[in-house]
């Protein structure tokens, strides 16, 4: 193992802030902060109110690798000035005001316009999003599209037995984690809410937990849990439909089942059921694969099942920090979670038709916008093969594979760390993310970004501009 | 210190196991998803490096379908399935054993290759896709040059390249090879 030398040379602390990575959002991180000057109150060395202007952060205390490589990011590839596509397909620098003015009269002249991502941003910008996607008849859509879109199709079919992770931290005596890697999707979830913890019911934190994953490869959770349970590659739906079939008391015909001798099913249940509290988090694994929402569908009843005898919950694990935030926001405006098209001047929702990826296999929108997500990293080819031939806006702060395709660049601004905003964590707690360092000095807010395209928008198509609230 | 000085994975590989018989191409399970390695590159932002190629575009085998195929560790594999082709490192796995299944971090290079079909609930599968991988001598591109090359969106010129799509979606009508 390599040594590194703890971080000595900071001039500020920022303590309280938030992780801007995954579904967990750790709001405990401590940014330690090189340089600038404090626009805010100072108190021996640590930043209590306000935020440093002009610093850099150099270290990041109590986050995992995933959350401290996105803090202390790669400036070397980071958008710092609008571009737009020449005729040679080379990005050039421009003003603001040209590249906004041009994404504007994409987006107000577009037949069926689709503005995806939004799960690496805050609420505040959705709102102004969902404003524009409303005027000029977009489909908003958002990550759960590609990872958890079947578990939410998944709960409009059985239900939502959910619960918060304070609760798994401080009740779960038994903790399945089921299709996911938490130990390299989430690295502190085990940590921090539902195994290593000592919680108030669960003095002695990893001891009075049992820790089953359910998973065909050995993954690195598998091998820290207790049990795991390595069925078949697409044998997720046969085996919960045993293990329901077992739990009501039904004797199993096959020998095995899934790859799982029946006797072990039957075990795992019994343990299952000797529970006192249960708490199940499922993953991409299960909406991945050919069954899709079926696996989730059948994942919430066997913790319906589960609920006769003793208490069980669910969660799943949501990917970015704020995807759970941009399903729960759009549901609340609009009724629907995703993928949600204002075409006909109403919200409507309708799966296999008004998904990112279906309209792209269908080649159906005329200008895509991506806010804050990487199709071009994401994607499906099948999919992306259309982005080659629209006119594709981008807002991002960082130079990725979705930008080798944007036409149009506007570079944005980091929530969590140069911008302050509200975020939804996997278990549905919104959580306010604070700012700790000044933006670079030519980018933008994306929530000013969107609000400027709304404007500029509501001017081509002469609306009056309402006054903005910020 | 990158993720491309320091081996994430050993080298194992025994070329004289008994169980194994050399083969020039294996039909496997297509498995893609994130591993924190992948995940630390991408949203540093360090896509356009060469950490993110090695972080991304490797396909992580089985030892022993390594020793039937005969490569080891950073050596280059082509990787085809009915949705495209795509050159991609080979490294040990960490999970093994799962003999028959790849698992290949998502990225642009898995992209090339997953299936787009939705099957009408919105996610496309990028889980148990069935694929062949073969030994190659081609390198593989590095994110700029991949989206390039896969995509032609600025440069309509054909290439002969072994980085390419396959046939086009057609509208979600089901191809799941049986």
């Amino acid at each position: 193992m390599v040594y590194e030398e703890p971080i000595t040379d900071y001039d500020y602390k920022v303590e309280n802030c938030t992780c801007a990575f995954c579904g967990c959002n750790c709001d405990d991180l401590v940014y330690l902060v090189k340089g600038g000057e404090v626009k805010g109150e100072l108190k021996d060395g640590v930043v209590v109110s306000g935020y440093v202007d002009g610093g850099h952060v150099v270290g990041c205390r109590h986050a995992c690798r995933l959350g401290a490589s996105k803090v202390m990011e790669d400036m070397d590839q980071r958008l710092l000035v609008p571009m737009i596509r020449d005729e040679k397909g080379n990005l050039v620098e421009t003003d603001w005001d040209t590249a906004l003015d041009k994404a504007a009269q994409l987006i107000a002249h577009a037949v069926r316009p689709v503005f995806y991502g939004w799960s690496e941003t805050s609420i505040e910008t959705m709102h102004y999003g969902l404003e524009l996607g409303e005027l000029v008849g977009a489909v908003l859509d958002n990550q759960a599209t590609i990872c958890h879109g079947p578990s939410l199709q998944a709960v409009q079919n059985a239900g939502y037995p959910v619960m918060t992770l304070g609760e798994t931290k401080n009740r779960a005596d038994m903790v399945v984690y089921t299709g996911n890697n938490a130990m390299n999707s989430h690295p502190r979830h085990l940590a921090r809410y539902s195994t290593f913890p000592r919680g108030y019911f669960r003095k002695r934190g990893r001891f009075d937990r049992t820790l089953v994953t359910m998973d065909p490869r050995y993954t690195d959770t598998a091998k820290m849990s207790d049990i795991w349970v390595g069925f078949e590659q697409n044998g997720d739906y046969e085996f919960y439909n045993a293990m329901r079939a077992v739990l009501r008391g039904k004797k199993l015909e096959k020998d095995i089942i899934s790859g799982i001798p029946k006797e072990d099913i039957e075990d795992l249940v019994e343990s299952m059921k000797q529970a006192q509290f249960g708490a199940l988090f499922f993953g991409l694994g299960l909406t991945h694969t050919l069954s899709k929402q079926r696996n989730i569908d059948i994942a919430i009843n066997l913790i319906q099942d589960l609920n006769k005898f003793t208490k069980w919950n669910l969660i799943p694990m949501r990917g970015h920090f704020n995807v759970n935030g941009f399903n729960i926001f759009m549901a609340l405006e609009q009724g629907f979670p995703y993928g949600v098209d204002f075409a006909r001047g109403y919200p409507r929702y309708m799966n296999g038709e008004t998904n990112t990826i279906d309209l792209l296999t269908r080649e159906e929108p005329d200008v895509f916008m991506v806010i804050a997500a990487d199709p071009g990293a994401h994607f499906p080819s099948g999919a992306n093969r259309h982005l080659a031939n629209i006119p594709v806006i981008q807002i991002d702060i960082h130079w990725g594979p979705s930008t080798e395709l944007a036409d149009i660049v506007l570079p944005g601004s980091f929530i969590a760390v140069e911008a302050a905003g509200t975020s939804y964590r996997m278990d549905g707690v919104p959580i306010y993310m604070k700012k700790a360092v000044s933006k670079p000095k030519n980018t933008r807010d994306d929530e000013w970004i969107v609000n400027e395209l709304l404007k500029r928008v509501q001017k081509i198509k002469g609306i009056k501009p309402e006054v903005a609230s910020k | 210190m990158t993720y491309v000085d320091k081996p994430t994975v050993p080298n194992v590989v025994k070329f004289d196991e008994p169980t194994a018989t050399k083969r020039n191409k294996l039909e496997v399970m297509l498995n893609t998803g994130s591993d924190i390695y992948q995940g630390a590159c991408k949203k540093r932002g360090s896509t356009l490096k060469d950490e993110y190629r090695h972080a991304s575009g490797t396909a992580y085998l089985d030892p022993k379908d390594m020793a039937k195929l005969g490569v080891k560790n950073w050596d280059t594999a082509l990787v085809k399935t009915n949705w495209g082709e795509v050159v991609v490192y080979t490294a040990h796995s960490r999970d093994a054993p799962h003999e028959g299944q790849i698992f290949i971090c998502k990225g642009p290079w898995a992209n090339v290759i997953v299936s787009p079909e939705t099957y009408c609930c919105c996610d496309p599968t990028y889980k148990g896709v069935p694929a062949s991988i073969e030994k190659t001598d081609e390198d593989p591109l590095l994110m700029a040059d991949l989206m390039a090359e896969v995509y032609k969106k600025y440069d309509k010129h054909e290439t002969v390249t072994a980085n390419k799509l396959g046939k086009k979606p057609d509208n979600n009508v089901c191809h799941y090879r049986s």
